[in-house]
């Protein structure tokens, strides 16, 4: 299709409030740890099958979500109704198509609407939790340990003496170095945008390919080992197997270079996925790591189907604006130190 | 007998039972199916050849990075081309001979970025094939690239980009990968061949025996060569126990190479 | 071309959190607040690459002279999806280009609003505005 000179792209999407939402569907299962429903029934679910027998999770999701990972601090309740989540939506929407007001730092920036990349513009599963985070019962991180306490005081200190974040590209965010981003993980959470991913099932084996970084787990499910302890990977040693309907996947030998939330590297991670109809997929994941918590914690988020294709995200290849922000950092000091020596010694 | 052992064996024989040649001519095996009845590539690969190096024939070279010695000296390689050479335009010719001279600073792969096709499939590491009805996916295990190949519902490429746009067809006992859609940033091999924006691969796998594919690639940029090309060469499967594709995220390797430069001077 | 003024709220009470905008990095490191532009150029090739795509126009500066500049845009990834390819756009159409120019000073911005010569939005996210 060629548009030549004007692209309509605003003609392709529908971006009406309610037509790319889907809700969870509130089935009556009961998992871990009082994770409950809202409580009105479902028929349940049956994915289908793979040709080798697994429930069937493949296709293309995104996992974009306006859900906080902790309960704000003015919510007490678990679940919004269905009328206050699609109003939150509509508000995030709307927010959305503000434009900033010129001059501001907020201005600073492309404006993303234009490229599809709101999230009212992306494929988003209707969440009526009012935190991700289900256990604790309160939505919110558990306490830190001791240790984590302790960990944490070191890596407050350890970013203060690295110096100011353009100082040096080993400063700067994960995400800005174009080496791991929220949506990897593990866990996987969805982003501002791009948060695509597609799952591919083959016999023994599932394939999670995550758009952002083009970043693939291909989880074996033949009960195998792990790698040796020795051996740390960002995305750590995944070993998948099947509970029912859900494939279980747990990793261990993580890095403490991610860190996510926090967490050390000898982070136990638990991801569930279950297929709750069509469109929806369940995404559970528990943390265990006493190193940090004084208890496990878990959360979900309900991934939807959407369209492909999933494009190459070749971020390190494609990362000028990494080159011009450490640039601009130096030009920038370079023209406060002439400013400075002209003042030393005026002419 | 060890279960290794044992399939070494019958891979073996298989072997002898299939002719195979660098000239193509094979007496079809016939692949194990997957359940929708295509040949089965899913599996661990890999290339065992030199053409990393180079995909002309090429003697043992010095590294040029003095303190690595004979660790990381050109080893040396027969062609994987048929014809031997790069059929080159003279003044592609003379750019190849420029980045060579100039691979240090040059070669994308030193700066960990994703490797191209057909290069991908002989870097001298394991890759893995996910194959399905609609997609077949293949992970690499340097920079963790990845290609998605269509098997239906083929488009055009969108943009490009560094592994292309793939579009794929059975074609008997044959994969059949038509891919374009390639920006001009990738090499071929470590000696500085490389193409345009225009460049267009065809590649044919077909099942040698239940643990070799024949991996076969037809290469055109008419801005570069004069006609196209073909290599070809045997991907072997990845036997042992629990074999897997290990991260290689070598972006964090390469940051002080590529932006060392701009780290904040102590100040005085 | 009017930019919209309106202030970005934070949300209360039952509403949710305020939703992150800038992802991964801060524009406003790569780019200089005091150094606003307006740009009228005709597009000489369009990356469209991750994290960022880039708009490459040629623009005649007071002289005449034709002076390359690079303006960030987003990822393209979303517009694909939406069925927008490296054809939608013809080399040569004429951009014009409000925006912020880069800290170190070179012929690049981030491309805060990016329209068609008859000021139309180039691409028409969500609704027209």
């Amino acid at each position: 299709m060629n548009h030549r000179f004007l692209v309509l792209v605003g003609s392709l999407v529908v971006p009406a409030a309610v037509t790319w939402l889907s809700t969870m569907p509130v089935a009556g299962q009961t998992r871990s740890a009082g994770a409950r429903t809202s409580g009105s029934s479902a028929k349940t679910y049956t994915a289908p099958r793979t040709p080798d027998g697994q429930p069937d999770l493949q296709g293309i999701w995104s996992n974009t979500t306006i859900t906080p990972l902790e309960r704000p601090k003015d919510v007490t309740k678990e679940f919004f109704t269905r009328e206050e989540a699609l109003e939150a939506a509509k508000r995030v929407a709307a927010q959305e198509e503000e434009q900033t007001e010129p001059g501001t730092v907020a201005d600073v920036h492309y404006d993303f609407t234009q490229f599809g990349l709101d999230r009212s513009q992306a494929a988003m599963a209707l969440n009526l939790r009012t935190s991700l985070i289900f256990d604790p019962p309160d939505g919110r991180l558990p306490p830190l340990s001791a240790e984590g306490q302790r960990r944490a005081a070191e890596r407050a200190a350890a970013r203060k003496s690295r110096g100011g974040l353009h100082d040096a590209v080993q400063n700067e965010p994960l995400g800005a170095r174009c080496i791991l981003m929220d949506r990897n993980g593990p866990p996987m959470l969805g982003g501002a945008y791009n948060n695509g991913y597609q799952i591919m099932q083959a016999p023994g084996y599932v394939m999670i390919l995550t758009e952002m970084l083009h970043d693939v787990r291909v989880i074996p499910l033949d009960g195998r080992p792990h790698l040796p302890p020795n051996v740390r990977q960002w995305t750590g040693s995944y070993r998948g197997h099947w509970e029912g309907q859900t494939l279980v996947v747990e990793t261990t030998n993580l890095t403490d270079k991610f860190a996510f939330q926090g967490a050390s590297e000898n982070m136990r991670l638990t991801e569930r996925f279950t297929r709750v109809d069509d469109d929806t997929l369940r995404y559970q994941f528990t943390v265990e790591d006493p190193a940090t918590w004084t208890r496990p914690w878990s959360a979900e988020v309900p991934w939807k189907k959407d369209v492909g294709p999933l494009f190459e995200h070749a971020c390190h290849e494609g990362n000028y604006g990494l080159y011009n922000t450490l640039a601009g950092a130096r030009a920038e000091e370079k023209r406060a130190a002439e400013e400075a020596a002209k003042k030393r010694s005026p002419k | 007998m060890q279960k290794w052992l044992k399939r070494a064996l019958t891979v073996s024989l298989g072997l002898a039972l299939a002719v195979i040649s660098a000239g193509g001519q094979t007496r079809t095996y016939r692949a194990p199916r997957a359940a929708d009845g295509k040949p089965n590539f899913n599996g661990i690969w890999q290339a065992l050849n030199e053409a990393y190096w180079d995909v002309e024939a090429h003697a043992a070279a010095p590294s040029p990075v003095l303190e690595l010695g004979a660790a990381h000296a050109v080893a040396p390689g027969l062609s994987i081309i048929d014809g031997a050479t790069i059929p080159y335009k003279p003044q592609a010719l003379a750019k190849k001979q420029e980045n060579f001279a100039n691979r240090l600073k040059l070669d994308p792969e030193i700066k960990c970025y994703l490797p191209g096709v057909p290069r991908a499939n002989y870097m001298p590491y394991p890759f893995q094939v996910i194959q399905g009805p609609k997609y077949i996916m293949m992970i690499y295990t340097f920079a963790g690239a990845v290609r998605t190949i269509y098997m239906d519902a083929h488009k055009e490429a969108p943009a490009d980009s560094w592994m292309g746009w793939s579009n794929g067809h059975w074609d008997g006992e044959t994969l059949v990968v038509d891919t374009t859609g390639f920006n001009d940033q990738t090499w071929f091999d470590r000696a500085g061949n490389f193409h345009s924006d225009a460049l267009h691969v065809v590649e044919r796998f077909t099942a040698a025996s239940r643990d070799h594919l024949l991996y076969e690639a037809t290469i055109e940029d008419p801005n570069v060569f004069t006609r196209p090309w073909k290599i070809s060469m045997l991907l072997y499967r990845r036997l042992e126990k629990n074999a897997q594709i290990m991260e290689f995220r070598c972006v964090e390797f390469v940051e002080e190479l590529i932006y060392g430069h701009l780290r904040k001077k102590p100040s005085r | 071309m009017r930019m919209r003024r309106a202030v970005v709220g934070v949300v209360a009470g039952l509403l949710l959190a305020a939703v992150p905008v800038v992802a991964h990095h801060a524009f406003s490191a790569e780019f200089d607040i005091n150094k606003p532009f307006n740009l009228r150029g005709t597009l000489t090739k369009w990356e469209m690459v991750n994290p960022h795509s880039w708009f490459h126009l040629d623009v005649k500066d007071e002289s005449g002279t034709v002076v390359p500049w690079m303006i960030e845009g987003g990822s393209p990834n979303q517009l694909i999806k939406q069925g927008v390819t490296k054809n939608s756009l013809v080399i040569g159409t004429e951009l014009i280009i409000e925006g912020y120019q880069a800290k170190d000073g070179t012929n690049k911005g981030v491309g805060r609003n990016l329209l068609l010569a008859d000021g139309r939005r180039l691409f028409l996210g969500g609704t027209e505005k």
